[in-house]
This record gives C-alpha cells, sequence and structure tokens, in this order.
C-alpha cells in the first residue's frame, strides 16, 4: 500500500539555490532559513520516504510559450537540471518512479484533469533550490515532478490547486506497491518582479496564509487569483500551489516545522506537516 | 481582462503573443552556446531571430522596463540580463522606473 507520511510547503527561488552552493548556511541573513530546513529534514529522514511528489511551476526552463502546458508531469526514468541561463549547479540528476508516475496519469486524467505527460523532464530552481536541503546532496529520494503553469494567463485557480492535490491523494491511495509519500507544495511567497511595487513582499499575508493553510485551507481555494495578486504578487500568485499540498494532506494536519524569513525580495517560507 | 495588477503588468497569452519574438530569443540562452553567440555579435544574433527594429533597439539600450511593456516575460528578461550582466535587482527596479 502506498501512503502520504507527510507535506512540504517551501518557497523555491534562484537565490536559495546560490546561497546554498556558496555555503551560507551559517551566514547570519540565511542561517533562519536553512536551520529551518535542517529541523524539517531530521523530521523527514525519519519518516523513511520513497517517493517525493512535488507540485512546482517551471519559468521558462524546460518549457516556452510556443506549447505552454497548463499541468505536466514527469514520468522518466531521471529528469535532468535545466539550464536557467546562467550555467547548471554541481547536483546531479533527479531520480523518477517510472511505475508511480504511469499510474499517477492514468489516475489524473481518469479523475479529469489532462496532463502533458513528459517522459523526458529538465526541472529548474521551481524544484531544486530547495531539494538539496531535505533530500541531501545525493538527491536520492525519486520525484515525480507535477509543473504547473502559473506564468501565462489564464492560469488555474486555488480551487483547482487544491483538487489536484485531492487527485494526488487518490492516486497515491490507488498505487498497487509501496511507496511512503511526500507532497511538496511550493512556490512564493508573497514576491513582486516587475513594475511600480518591485521588490514588495507581503510578511502579514505570507504569515497568514500559513496560518490558513493548516487551518482553514478551504477559505484559501475560495480566494481569487486576483486577491492573491493583490495581496502578494502577480509572480506571488505562486503560492497557490501550496493548496496542492494540502489538500493531499487530507482534512486534519499536525504541523510539524515552520519557519518564515523574508531578508530579500521573496517571502521564504516553510511548512512541514504531518497527517 | 484588465492586465495591470497593483502596478504590475499580468502576462496573459496576448501579451506572450505580442512579446513571443524577444521572449524567444531569451529562451535560446539556456543553451551555453546561444549565450556565446549572442555576446559575440549581438545585432546578427537578434536578426536570427526576427526581432523587428523597435524590438532590436529595446535590446540594445538595455531598456527592461519597455521590452517588458513590449510582451517580455520577467523570467525571459532575467535569461537576457544574463548574458548582458544585469540581474535582477538591476532589471526590477528599472521595471519600476526606479533607475534609468
Amino acid at each position: 500500500m502506498a501512503q502520504i507520511v507527510g507535506g512540504i510547503g517551501s518557497s523555491h527561488a534562484p537565490t536559495i539555490g546560490s546561497a546554498y552552493d556558496k555555503g551560507l548556511q551559517q551566514d547570519p541573513v540565511w542561517a533562519p532559513l536553512f536551520s529551518g530546513y535542517e529541523s524539517a529534514r531530521a523530521w523527514l529522514d525519519a519518516l523513511r520516504p520513497d517517493l517525493f511528489l512535488i507540485v512546482y511551476n517551471d519559468h521558462a526552463n524546460r518549457f516556452f510559450f510556443d506549447a505552454w502546458p497548463t499541468l505536466a508531469l514527469g514520468v522518466g526514468a531521471a529528469h535532468t537540471q535545466a539550464d536557467e541561463g546562467w550555467g547548471k549547479r554541481p547536483l546531479p540528476d533527479l531520480k523518477g518512479d517510472q511505475a508511480f508516475g504511469w499510474h499517477l496519469a492514468r489516475s489524473l486524467v481518469d479523475d479529469e484533469f489532462d496532463p502533458t505527460i513528459c517522459q523526458e523532464m529538465a526541472v529548474d530552481h521551481g524544484v531544486l533550490s530547495f531539494l538539496p536541503m531535505l533530500a541531501g546532496p545525493e538527491l536520492a529520494i525519486p520525484v515525480v515532478p507535477i509543473a504547473v503553469n502559473v506564468i501565462q494567463h489564464p492560469i488555474p485557480s486555488a480551487r483547482r490547486l487544491f483538487k489536484l492535490g485531492q487527485g494526488l491523494r487518490r492516486a497515491v491511495e490507488t498505487f498497487p506497491d509501496d511507496r511512503r509519500v511526500v507532497v511538496f507544495g511550493t512556490g512564493g511567497l508573497t514576491h513582486q518582479l516587475h513594475g511600480t511595487q518591485f521588490g514588495t513582499r507581503n510578511q502579514a499575508w505570507d504569515n497568514e496564509f500559513m496560518d490558513l493553510l493548516e487551518s482553514d485551507p478551504e477559505q484559501l481555494a475560495n480566494l481569487p487569483l486576483r486577491d492573491y495578486m493583490e495581496r502578494g504578487g502577480t509572480e506571488g500568485v505562486e503560492m497557490i500551489m501550496w493548496l496542492a499540498m494540502r489538500a493531499a494532506m487530507g482534512t486534519t494536519v499536525r504541523r510539524v516545522h515552520r519557519t518564515y524569513t523574508a531578508p530579500f525580495t521573496t517571502g521564504y517560507g516553510l511548512l512541514a506537516l504531518a497527517s | 481582462m484588465e492586465d495591470i495588477v497593483s502596478g504590475a503588468l499580468l502576462f496573459t497569452g496576448e501579451r506572450s503573443a505580442r512579446g513571443y519574438r524577444i521572449n524567444k530569443m531569451a529562451m535560446s540562452f539556456t543553451a551555453p552556446e546561444s549565450r556565446a553567440r549572442f555576446k559575440a555579435d549581438e545585432e546578427a544574433y537578434m536578426q536570427a531571430f526576427g526581432l523587428t527594429a523597435a524590438e532590436k533597439a529595446l535590446v540594445r539600450q538595455r531598456d527592461w522596463k519597455a521590452m517588458l511593456d513590449a510582451g517580455a516575460s520577467i523570467y525571459l528578461l532575467l535569461k537576457i540580463g544574463a548574458c548582458t550582466g544585469h540581474a535582477l535587482p538591476h532589471i526590477g527596479a528599472h521595471t519600476a522606473g526606479r533607475i534609468d
């Protein structure tokens, strides 16, 4: 029997990966975030997971606007690292999980989702910026990446992401073999990368969002995208991907860990939830 | 659809279509050899991607705000910036009108 043993919400940002590569774990600006990842990793290790389902977004690295999927799954045996325009980081390829990947494809299509199914999937900082801190630099735990369009409008609603998470849970529950699955929702938190409000974070909303994600995710699922963007930036709308993780966790959750810091242009959040 | 949110441009399909040439050129910079070719001869590279005279001028001038207005995605602008030595703090501040 496959089962979901934990959920992680995490920001992703090129700066996080770059700080990790430069060894800035003890730097006063970065230490709060990195020590958060360390605590979350200790908990994760104890769960002995053998599959990560990571709901994230590609930032025009694997996909381009010639053919831009609203939802895409990586079902290959491995996932390479995308070069985002400034060279690749010193990281190994990710392992995939073909058996679960194809099962997930079938299950989601049965559930009336329409994913683009990718036998080759290069992943960018949406997956790789935080993953070495949680999985270790060898990136040994297999990943099925689930890419969501949050860049080129129309983009799916928060409610749709919530339903996607429920679909992930059904897929895990119907998988015939054993897997100990951790579901990740990544992105955000608030950030505005262009325009007159460039650099603005909304720390009050970031924290309220993490509160509600735990206690009242329905309220977040009902919130229109325009509200997300007005509160958290047009790029900060990424945070809706955390809803997929939350829905996959089922009704009640127990918070294991939470970190928040916002030293640069993006609110960095980390939330670890147990069933 | 109202496509401005709190001073930011909503990257709609229509905007994406308008900025397609610039974005497509920027996407090519995910290959290191393409970055090298652009750096060696920007004009020839822009010509090969069919940029209009106006679009070429914006790239030449490193006018990030105008490129954004012309339909470039912020994520693709960052790839052009990686070739020209401009990172997010500069590009973002330029689109905000805080620097020339």
